[in-house]
């Protein structure tokens, strides 16, 4: 369970739709998140304390549990947009003086 | 570690000129060169002398699509013949991309492949002051080789008619970040393109001048932007932890992929008081971090400046937040 206001989840869910240019509804409602896009319905929630995942994202009545925000916009993303590509972080490897 | 400075414009912009003239200079010599030329038949480095102790290679095709296996073979090269006493001991590299090149891939490349021994010393843009503006309007690879520039040297400035105003507005636009340097018939002060990007070698940096006064204290005023290419800080008082740093790297490397032109950014990392940062990333490809013994200002604010192409800044700042918040959450709970 996270301390996470509804309130900013709800922003951020609804700043991503902007930067992914997708158009749909974002609102909360009752400590959860209710987003239809792309006649998607996607409802986002924190879990209840003891689960391994803090939120649950349930696209389409199917849900799955996520780990961080960071995987629950990769959730809801991967199901508005089939065209999302994701792009893994790579790290340039650690510069080594030479002796 | 050996200097590596990424000299780039588009056509016609005066890249070999200026590299001619700075490698007359004290400050450049040592300099390896790497010129990279769009034809089958390479021109410009004739028109390159290197001093004795300079020398120069060429590369056909273009850097930023087709060879860049053959740039870090080519350096790899040139570090190995450095060792065996074969060329002129350079403490320097300067690759002239081909004007049709996007820098932003050969960044990427240097960045993943050469960390071991080199550092990339920046990117110096030319622009072209009869031609720029049209430039500008037309090719797209012209816009990116400014928007990525730590700085931008205005050439033939002698040669063009009335007023620039429409083209620095227009590099205003593109990147305010970078200083605009005016290069006389060719000609600069080697000394305005030292210190271009951060030196983690010597941390003798001006980070304001590596971030660019888009983070500085008047950055939201100063935030310009078109149509596609925003330039813009985020600036945080309050310390981040490193993990909440991680995430946010993490999330605009997955989602943003090519619209994150470049970050760069210097982080109050809340495990490591008084110890900042720096963070420089090209699309999803990022150094890792490099920490500073202390902060080079009185400023101390975590600031973070992204180059991006398409990227609301909003999302940006309510992405920073949210993943603090969850962070700090997470920390909180038993």
């Amino acid at each position: 369970m996270t301390d996470l206001s509804t309130e900013t989840l709800r922003e951020l869910l609804a700043e991503s739709l902007a930067a992914w240019r997708l158009v749909g509804d974002v609102r909360s409602a009752g400590g959860l998140v209710l987003l239809s896009c792309n006649a998607t319905e996607i409802r986002v929630e924190p879990v209840p304390p003891g689960s391994p995942f803090r939120w649950m994202v349930t696209v389409n009545g199917r849900g799955r549990g996520a780990l961080s925000l960071l995987a629950v916009l990769r959730r809801v993303r991967a199901a508005l947009d089939c065209q999302y590509e994701r792009h893994q972080v790579r790290i340039a490897p650690a510069p080594v003086i030479p002796p | 570690m050996i200097g590596v400075l990424l000299l780039t414009g588009f056509l016609g912009s005066g890249k070999t000129t200026l590299l001619r003239h700075l490698l007359r200079q004290p400050a450049f010599s040592r300099t390896a060169v790497i010129i990279n030329e769009f034809g089958e038949v390479g021109l410009d480095h004739q028109l390159v002398e290197a001093s004795t102790d300079s020398y120069i290679e060429l590369q056909t095709g273009c850097l930023c699509c087709k060879v860049r296996n053959d740039l870090v073979e080519t350096i790899d090269e040139m570090l190995c013949r450095r060792d065996q006493g074969t060329v002129p001991p350079f403490t320097r590299i300067v690759i002239e991309t081909s004007g049709l090149a996007d820098p932003a891939p050969i960044l990427q490349t240097l960045m993943i492949h050469a960390a071991g021994r080199l550092v990339l010393d920046g990117v110096v843009t030319t622009v072209d002051a009869v031609n720029g503006a049209s430039a500008l309007a037309r090719e797209p690879v012209s816009i990116k080789q400014v928007a990525l520039a730590d700085r931008l040297v205005l050439t033939k400035s002698d040669l063009a008619d009335g007023s620039q105003r429409v083209l620095l507005d227009r590099l205003a636009e593109l990147n305010a970040a970078a200083p605009l340097v005016t290069a006389n018939h060719g000609s600069i002060d080697p000394a305005l393109l030292e210190g271009v990007a951060l030196d983690p070698r010597t941390r003798s940096l001006a980070i304001e001048a590596w971030l660019g006064e888009a983070a500085g204290a008047h950055g939201p005023r100063h935030t310009r932007h078109d149509s596609e290419i925003q330039a813009y800080a985020v600036v945080r008082d309050e310390p981040l932890h490193a993990v909440a740093l991680t995430l946010f790297l993490e999330a605009l490397a997955e989602h943003c992929g090519a619209g994150l032109l470049r970050l760069k950014g210097i982080v109050d990392i809340a495990e490591s008081p008084g110890r900042p940062a720096v963070i420089h990333g090209v699309q999803h490809v990022f150094h890792p971090p490099a920490w500073l013994p202390h902060w080079p200002c009185d400023d101390r604010r975590t600031r973070i400046v992204l180059i991006t192409r398409g990227i609301p800044r909003r999302w940006v700042e309510v992405l920073l937040d949210a993943l603090k918040a969850e962070v700090v959450a997470t920390a909180a709970e038993p």
